[in-house]
């Protein structure tokens, strides 16, 4: 058989290529497929800063009732140290700054019940009240099964909780432009709400509840009930396999990433909102919305999109019984959501929940360094 | 802003009692020890919170300061830290590794004593046989295990090269096994420029000897064809 000089030479080339491309894909390799990392997520906006406008009108108005002390007791500068000084420990464990409930006159009170109305969605407000007269109540009540005695000697003697000692204060200058930020909690509670332009974020946050069931004025009021029952609905909504990838085979007694967790990211567990059919995903962001939804309603859509946009990398993790009623905890993690639903030692009446968004606690995607 | 939105949530409650009932919502029985492992190439560092509830406050207390002074020294403190981290054993590849000691706090009495305080210990290992390919770390705690109750998970890494695995527990959280990979590094932009001249002298000289192949050839069989004819 005889090759032309044109087919050698094709068949140097080919050869010199074969070498070639393996030694390439050295050179440049496929970059690892981080299945934990983030992309950049869009952000939280309000459609034209009319909710901004808002939540800073309500803020001025709140300032506009404080004298000049006051002033300088509520308020701080944005980047100082309070942006992380929140806890859901009740005064005398954890000592807030700001100004407490108890020392405001009834208008300051009610300016300031507005400026966290305004920055919350309708039903934030009520769950952030709901957990409020929970507290008054185990204050009236006696309070739980641990700890010391209100007031009293001794250890736990200075422990002091129940609405007077909720605590406002604002980092930064309420602005339509400029970054400030909203700090209100108590014992059981804390709303970090930064409003940068027009864009809100409440993470993180720390609703909870103990009691988790109460009854005031004849009505029954569950502050974290939706929370409950609608973490219950979903893992049921599972079928077996799924439940067994979901469900976590060790006890999960608190929160992982509580207070003083800022900037961490635990490795994610539990099923893959991948593999949960469209029912399924809707349930779980009907879940997460509990938590987002706290948030006024505009943010609250935009932050719940970002969510959605990144559900096949959100997963879902469950651990203890799947009978509503029983004892079990949960978590919900995505690139830009880590939500954690957990009764506390055992106790059905006593919930801990954290909010979180690894990469944006505080705004820090929003705020310029 | 509707004065009934806002205060009618609020309405209410039975009068504020000048009582002094006992407060709640800390942990009361238990000695919650959570710990979080990062995974680097080259170490592993560990941060371990240990949290008494307030019944236990007084007893764990105790066992820190050892003089009795109602404080907790420098020296008790470390010594402490020492003790528990002697219940920690940490190995990578199947080997255990030693566990050094990078830092500690410890909580006023006052506040242990509410079930509030943490213990804050922070702590390194070396990986012995750092480097590209599948790598497990396994840790496991028994620090007083008659009173405690234990969380333990893994941070993502900050270094990209590191992938996880799943992590397997036993149901108490007093231990996790964790497969993970480090991808081999990838070249520099020098590397990579001179892996190319490279490349392009081998392609170069690779695409000469195919030239003189096909020449050699070539002629061999012009003088096959003249030696037939």
């Amino acid at each position: 058989m005889r090759m032309s000089r044109s087919a050698w030479t094709a068949l140097s080339l080919t050869f010199a290529a074969a070498a070639f491309l393996p030694a390439l894909l050295l050179v440049f390799p496929v970059a690892a497929d981080s299945q934990q990392r983030v992309g950049s997520p869009p952000t939280a906006a309000s459609a034209n800063g009319t909710v901004t406008m808002k939540v800073v009108e309500a803020a001025n108005a709140f300032l506009a009732t404080l004298s000049a002390a006051e002033r300088t007791k509520g308020t701080f500068g944005f980047n100082s140290t309070q942006r992380t000084g929140w806890s859901n420990l009740p005064t005398g464990i954890f000592q807030r700054n700001g100004l407490r409930f108890g020392d405001m006159t009834p208008r300051q009170r009610q300016a300031a019940l507005a400026l966290v109305a305004a920055a919350l969605s309708h039903e934030g407000y009520q769950k952030v009240t709901d957990i409020m007269n929970g507290d008054e109540v185990l204050k009236n009540a006696g309070g739980g099964q641990t700890g010391g005695r209100q007031g009293g000697r001794g250890p736990g003697g200075g422990i002091r909780f129940g609405l007077d000692e909720y605590y406002m204060a604002l980092l930064g200058t309420p602005s339509t432009t400029a970054p400030w930020m909203i700090q209100f909690g108590g014992h059981h509670l804390a709303i970090n709400v930064t409003v940068v332009g027009p864009n809100s974020v409440m993470t993180p946050s720390l609703p909870a509840a103990q009691p988790a069931k109460y009854t005031l004025k004849g009505q029954t009021i569950r502050p974290l009930g939706r929370e409950n029952d609608k973490g219950f609905a979903l893992i049921n909504a599972l079928n077996a396999g799924q439940q067994k990838r979901a469900i976590l085979d060790y006890q999960v007694t608190d929160l992982v990433l509580g207070p003083g967790a800022d900037g961490k990211v635990i490795q994610p567990e539990g099923i893959r909102a991948s593999e949960l059919d469209a029912g399924q995903q809707a349930l779980l962001l009907d879940v997460v919305h509990e938590w987002v939804g706290i948030l006024n309603d505009e943010a609250a859509a935009a932050k719940m999109a970002e969510i959605k946009s990144n559900l096949p990398k959100t997963y879902f993790a469950w651990s203890g019984a799947t009978k509503n009623g029983g004892l079990a905890y949960y978590r919900i993690q995505g690139p830009t959501v880590i939500i954690e639903y957990a009764p506390q030692q055992g106790d059905l009446d006593h919930i801990h929940t954290i909010y979180r968004d690894p990469t944006n606690d505080y705004g820090a995607k929003l705020v310029t360094p | 802003m509707n004065l009934r939105r806002l205060f009618l949530p609020l309405v209410v409650l039975c009068p504020w009692l000048a009582t002094v009932p006992p407060a709640g919502a800390h942990r009361l029985d238990e000695y919650l020890q959570a710990a979080r492992l990062s995974i680097d190439i080259e170490h592993v560092d560990l941060e371990i919170d240990l949290t008494a509830g307030a019944a236990l406050a007084s007893n764990i207390f105790a066992w820190i300061d050892t003089n009795r002074d109602g404080e907790i020294s420098g020296a008790e403190g470390e010594a402490y830290a020492r003790q528990m981290l002697r219940s920690v054993v940490l190995k990578v590849d199947g080997y255990p590794v030693p566990v050094t000691l990078a830092g500690a706090s410890f909580p006023q009495f006052r506040d242990m004593s509410l079930g509030v305080g943490s213990i804050r210990l922070r702590a390194t290992a070396k990986v012995p046989s750092a480097g590209a390919g599948r790598h497990q770390v396994s840790f496991s705690n028994t620090h007083r295990p008659e009173s405690s109750v234990y969380l333990v998970n893994a941070l993502v890494p900050e270094n990209r090269r590191i992938q996880l695995g799943d992590p397997r527990r036993d149901r108490a959280q007093h231990s996790l096994t964790l497969d993970y990979t480090v991808i081999a590094q990838a070249p520099s932009l020098l590397d990579r420029i001179f892996a190319l001249v490279g490349l392009a002298m081998i392609g170069w000289l690779l695409w000469r000897f195919g030239y003189g192949l096909t020449q050699a050839v070539a002629h061999r069989q012009r003088s096959s064809r003249l030696f037939v004819n």
